[in-house]
């Protein structure tokens, strides 16, 4: 008697946790984002993202910032924002989740 | 095919003018905004939103919808009367917006369906060979953060064929989820994203992290609490308890004389990041019931050992 053994093995992708360890030039955090690198530039220049790097060429955003800017792009996008007003929103939304998270608190005592 | 009210949608009159649409749409679509809105169903009515005023805003597109006339309800069946777009030429080439995905049936067939995901970018690189960037939102459970873990995620991606019609293709991926990754966080997957010219220059996928509803456990970026019941007793005297972590049980003190809401942290025992967040455990006292003699006359004895008044300050 033959025994045909059958086994088949499963191969896992390995992702990378883009966080502060990852970091993004503009050219690559706009392709991540799609937020254009005018848009980007506008946003530096407003103060909601802090690259590393004196001139655009040389700047690299933090992974961690990634969400953030996607968030920004579709507030950009989905409401036509202008650079002073992405800043707000994202502050805003900052405090609203900090908010949020201390009623969550509150609440659960 | 079902019916949809884009009226009915956006909250308006049939009769009312482009302004009023492109208030209402502004005013909704603000209010359901996945990324302002904590609205459980947001991302499925801002969806909606994008729909109806994508046909409402262009008057060609609106005559041809009200052509198919106001008596129809929501979610009715229904099939457009035939060549319902006869005499009518769409200027725009109908794929101008390119962002708004999973478009109902009705806007499929009528209005066509070439439309890119949202979250892929269409754009023009003429001299980039390299395949786009796709992005999806995942729900882990917070254990998967704790150990690592190996998954099976199906994801959704519309898919355009050569004709122009979009479908739903499913794929699923095996993915390490690596130990520590948090909400909010990305997991970037090399080549997985849309195809380059060469297997080489394949875009990235990106993973957007979030965690399933814990019914123990609350997270708040690395840190973790629990609220943990504990005997009156055992507040007042300290005790020594087993508290359950997403990974294992841990024993810990509770401290003598703790009062009820008391948040007690465990150091490290939050999501295992670098560096690793924090485990609180909050004291919730609870009373045994007053169920038998034995009971009651315990808190008789209780009610005759002290001189408390819970609410002596009221009257101060």
């Amino acid at each position: 008697m033959i025994i045909v053994k059958e086994t088949t093995t499963t191969t896992y992708l390995q992702g990378q946790i883009v966080d502060e360890n990852v970091e993004f030039t503009l050219v690559e955090l706009s392709r991540v984002s799609g937020a254009s690198e005018e848009e980007l530039t506008l946003w530096v220049a407003e103060g909601v993202f802090e690259p590393k790097g004196e001139r655009p060429q040389e700047w690299r955003f933090s992974g961690a910032a990634l969400r953030r800017v996607q968030t920004a792009q579709r507030l950009a996008h989905d409401f036509q924002i202008n650079a002073p007003g992405v800043a707000l929103a994202l502050d805003l939304l900052d405090e609203i989740d900090l908010l949020r998270s201390h009623v969550k608190r509150v609440r659960r005592t | 095919m079902k019916y949809k009210d884009y009226y009915e949608v956006l909250g308006l009159e049939r009769s009312a003018s482009q302004d009023d649409v492109k208030r209402s749409y502004r005013k909704l679509a603000r209010k359901y905004h996945p990324d302002v809105s904590k609205h459980a169903d947001a991302e499925d009515r801002f969806k909606e939103l994008g729909e109806a005023y994508e046909v409402l805003k262009d008057p060609e597109k609106r005559a041809a919808y009200d052509r198919m006339g106001s008596d129809w309800r929501n979610g009715q069946e229904f099939q457009p009367p035939p060549n319902w777009d006869e005499g009518f030429e769409f200027s725009g080439a109908g794929n101008e917006a390119g962002e708004h995905a999973d478009f109902h049936d009705i806007f499929e067939k009528m209005f066509g369906g070439a439309r890119g995901a949202r979250g892929a970018h269409p754009r023009q690189r003429p001299f980039d060979a390299r395949g786009e960037d796709h992005h999806a939102k995942v729900l882990i459970d917070l254990e998967d953060a704790y150990r690592g873990a190996q998954r099976a995620i199906s994801l959704q991606m519309p898919v355009v064929d050569p004709q122009g019609h979009v479908s739903l293709e499913t794929r699923t991926l095996n993915v390490t989820i690596p130990k520590g990754i948090r909400a909010g966080q990305h997991l970037r997957l090399s080549g997985q994203g849309a195809a380059g010219a060469t297997p080489e220059t394949a875009g990235d996928l990106y993973l957007e992290i979030a965690f399933r509803e814990h019914p123990r456990f609350h997270v708040d970026g690395r840190d973790v609490s629990l609220d943990l019941p504990v005997a009156p007793w055992e507040a007042a005297l300290g005790a020594q308890v087993t508290v359950p972590t997403p990974d294992g049980s841990v024993e810990m003190t509770v401290p003598a004389g703790s009062a009820g809401g008391r948040r007690l942290r465990l150091k490290g025992k939050g999501i295992p990041a670098n560096p690793p967040g924090d485990l609180y455990v909050i004291l919730n006292i609870v009373l045994p019931p007053a169920d038998s003699d034995a009971a009651k006359a315990a808190y008789d004895a209780m009610r005759q050992a002290f001189n408390f008044d819970p609410r002596a300050h009221f009257y101060r």
